[in-house]
């Protein structure tokens, strides 16, 4: 008997799922759910950002350039397309300047077009 | 001459057995969805991949012969609708005679054929091999199906499905009577149509697509429609073989009943291709021929001496 | 009959990574096959000479999808070393939480893919639905699910609180009962049990001879588990047992890799209890003091052995990686002697090959 139970415990186990609601979620027609530590797409803070470039030196991914021609005159350069979203710059900037948001990043059929400025302090 | 047509090509010919040919198949996978905790396609799945693969590019490798691999699926596709001519729906059979489930059988018969054939003239490995493992599937699990399917013919006395059907008002439906039969010929539908868990001859992880490895655009979109209707045709048999409740006296509640024993073995059939793991070939022939083939005779026997 | 040549190609819907087969059969008899590797290799071993030790740990990760988090624990444990320093042992417990984590995502990976080859398609979606439960783990604690980020030279990147440590336990006690159920259904499912009994049984001296190690060593019989024989810490304090089963064949692999998930979510549970307080992490240097070690750890394929030699810079001078997946992928050739076509599947499942693993 308790064979023959063992046997039909996938059986019971599809009419359980038939009973339940599926597990797959409808994207992008439903809600999507993204854990809190989610990394999606950078957000910076131009007031907290000194120009130290602490950020670009290990970026694995190459992702940051930082064009600097003097304290006051600099340029940060982000890539969404070559980001490998791992969150070095984040824990490598001592001011908190630069981090993760929760957000996805949209697809986009033009990878190389994407270019965020992220910092640009010209001499006034 | 009008009515001919009308039957032959509407009600029950050709644009019936389409359509319910695309409906079981669209509640075939949205069941094996749900078992499986999936949403599944939506209604108009099936008619979108046909139509679909109409567009597709039409090739086949050099040296096939192009003639013959374009007839096997309309031959095959042909067989199985006036296979379906002949049995009898909600109670409605216009063209039917003493002898036709023999008919009916043998034009079911036909795809099979054309499957194996159609292995060997698309010159894939993956299509020989395939090929090679359909026929021998075939025959493993037609001689239980066949042998079951005899138990209702001889209880009701005729050779014909609509006699058949009849002979259940007084006799009651057959499911109560031949229960082993009704399951033996469940197994042998599934090893007829090729479906999960026989699906040997197309099983994707050792030979690739099977004997249809090499197949597109129109002639696999005709492929999958006789798989289609072949399943509907075959399910419409056994409705009328096992549970006969179908000609009672009003047409309204005959077709509900006949829709709603067509949606019970839909779902017998689904969970089934769920539950069930694929058998190597070896042991599917051990399996057909020392288990299914005498619980087959055992059944018939049981019958011919009930009725004596 | 003759002899024809079937192609498991660099495409072919068996396998999940390109690799290419040439299997000899002759009617559904299989008389030998021949492997040839090197689709996937990226150089990985190469790019790590031209950066330097932090950029490091985020291309090891990617050496292999599936036990990302195993590399960059060993290449950390490496560095380590060779900068000489002792890191918080509330790392080390949280290292060891995230590899337990990760043994049990794979082996219900694997235990899906095989129920797909031998054709339970319900097993495989089930399977790979609770397999979801231990990856919202990792994206809980560490913001991915399957390239987590969680390593760092000199400890980790996250940290638990009480509310991560009340889901992480809820979680596992529904995992333990999922996978349970799991295997009753495995060990009791008669179509299976007939596809792998005794299928290309493999004998100590084969495992031997070819240096097989992991699931595929202990289930024919070779006891040998590097997070026993060779503790990185914690596991010197961990308490856990080997999982071996005598025979050889494809139903011994299945038997072991489901008593080991069941083995790691119990080590699960005994990691959140010992966990001690403190930081997570230590500064470490930039530059690495010269010198050369080697690390081995245990992978959910088995044994993965590192070694690191560095010049004094920054960037390290020679990083050599060898997966379990190789020795375990020369087997396979062997192993297809005696089998029929229709059980091809099950043993190259039973491999569970991880080819960009083995290629780098």
């Amino acid at each position: 008997m308790e064979q023959l139970k063992k046997r039909l415990s996938l059986l019971s186990a599809i009419l359980d799922a038939f009973i339940q609601a599926p597990e797959t979620v409808d994207y992008p027609y439903g809600p999507l759910e993204l854990a809190d530590g989610f990394r999606g797409a950078i957000v910076f803070d131009t007031e907290k950002c000194i120009g130290c470039g602490l950020c670009v030196r290990n970026c694995p991914a190459e992702a940051l350039h930082f064009d600097k021609k003097s304290r006051e005159e600099y340029r940060l350069i982000h890539y969404p397309a070559r980001c490998a979203y791992c969150a070095q710059c984040e824990d490598d900037c001592r001011h908190g300047a630069i981090y993760h948001s929760n957000h996805l990043v949209s697809p986009t059929t033009n990878p190389e077009g994407l270019v965020v400025i992220l910092h640009e302090k010209k001499k006034e | 001459m009008i009515e001919g047509y009308f039957y032959l090509l509407l009600f029950p010919g050709l644009v019936f057995q389409v359509i319910c040919g695309l409906a079981f198949e669209w509640l075939d996978r949205k069941l094996l969805a749900l078992f499986q905790r999936r949403v599944g396609p939506p209604w108009y799945q099936p008619l979108a991949d046909m139509i679909k693969l109409f567009s597709k590019e039409d090739i086949l490798p050099k040296g096939t012969n192009d003639l013959i691999a374009s007839l096997l699926p309309l031959i095959s596709l042909c067989s199985v609708l006036t296979a379906g001519l002949y049995v009898p729906i909600a109670g409605f059979s216009p063209y039917s005679f003493e002898g036709d489930l023999i008919v009916i059988l043998f034009l079911m018969s036909v795809p099979t054929l054309a499957y194996y054939l159609a292995g060997i003239v698309s010159i894939g490995i993956y299509s020989v091999l395939g090929g090679g493992r359909s026929l021998l599937q075939y025959f493993s699990f037609e001689v239980p199906y066949l042998i079951a399917l005899s138990g209702p013919a001889v209880m009701g006395g005729s050779w014909s499905v609509a006699g058949i059907m009849a002979s259940q008002f007084t006799l009651g439906p057959f499911i109560l009577f031949q229960p082993l039969g009704f399951i033996l010929a469940i197994v042998g539908l599934i090893g007829k149509l090729k479906r999960d868990p026989l699906d040997i001859p197309s099983a994707k992880s050792e030979v690739v697509g099977g004997s249809l490895t090499e197949f597109t655009g129109l002639k696999i979109a005709l492929w999958h429609l006789v798989m289609n209707v072949q399943a509907v045709v075959g399910i419409f048999l056994l409705i009328n073989l096992y549970l006969g409740w179908t000609k009672l006296a009003n047409p309204i509640i005959a077709i509900i009943v006949f829709i709603v024993e067509f949606l019970i073995i839909t779902g017998m059939l689904s969970a089934a291709s769920a539950v069930f793991a694929r058998l190597r070939i070896d042991q599917l022939a051990g399996v057909g021929w020392k288990i299914l083939v005498p619980l087959a005779l055992a059944q018939l026997a049981f019958v011919i001496l009930m009725g004596v | 009959m003759n002899k024809i040549s079937i192609p498991i190609g660099p495409q072919h819907p068996l396998i999940k990574e390109p690799l290419s087969m040439k299997i000899d059969i002759s009617g559904e008899r299989v008389l030998g096959g021949s492997l040839r590797l090197g689709y996937v290799h990226r150089g990985i071993e190469r790019l790590a000479q031209t950066r330097n030790y932090v950029k490091n740990v985020y291309l090891i990760e990617r050496v292999c999808g599936i036990c990302s988090h195993i590399h960059t624990t060993t290449y950390c444990h490496a560095v380590e070393a060779l900068l000489d320093i002792i890191i918080p042992p509330r790392a080390y417990y949280l290292r060891a939480l995230m590899c337990e984590l990760e043994r049990i995502h794979s082996h219900l990976l694997w235990l899906g893919i095989l129920a797909k080859h031998v054709g339970l398609d319900t097993i495989f979606m089930h399977t790979w639905h609770d397999r979801e439960l231990a990856l919202d783990i990792m994206e809980e604690i560490t913001g991915g699910r399957v390239l987590h980020g969680a390593n760092q030279v000199g400890g980790v990147r996250f940290d638990l609180d009480k509310t991560h440590d009340a889901m992480i336990r809820s979680t596992v006690q529904k995992l333990k009962t999922q996978v349970e159920g799991l295997v009753d259904v495995i060990e009791n499912e008669p179509a299976l049990i007939a596809r792998t009994k005794g299928v290309a049984p493999v004998s100590a001296e084969m495992i031997r001879k070819y240096c097989v190690v992991g699931p595929v060593a202990r289930a024919s019989g070779v006891d040998v588990d590097m997070r026993r024989d060779n503790p990185l810490p914690p596991y010197d304090q961990l308490e856990f047992s080997v999982v071996t089963h005598p025979d050889g064949d494809a139903w011994a692999r299945t038997v072991v890799r489901a008593e080991e998930t069941h083995e790691s979510l119990n080590l699960c549970e005994r990691i959140l209890s010992d966990l001690p307080d403190g930081p997570v992490s230590t500064r470490v240097p930039r530059n690495v003091p010269a010198g050369e070690v080697i690390i081995r750890s245990e992978a959910p394929r088995g044994e993965l052995f590192y070694y690191l030699r560095s010049d004094g810079t920054d960037k390290p001078a020679r990083l050599k990686i060898r997966t379990p997946t190789i020795p375990a992928l020369c087997l396979l050739p062997e192993q297809m002697s005696a089998i029929q076509v229709a059980d091809i599947p099950v043993v190259m499942a039973g491999v569970d090959l991880c080819v960009a693993c083995a290629d780098r």
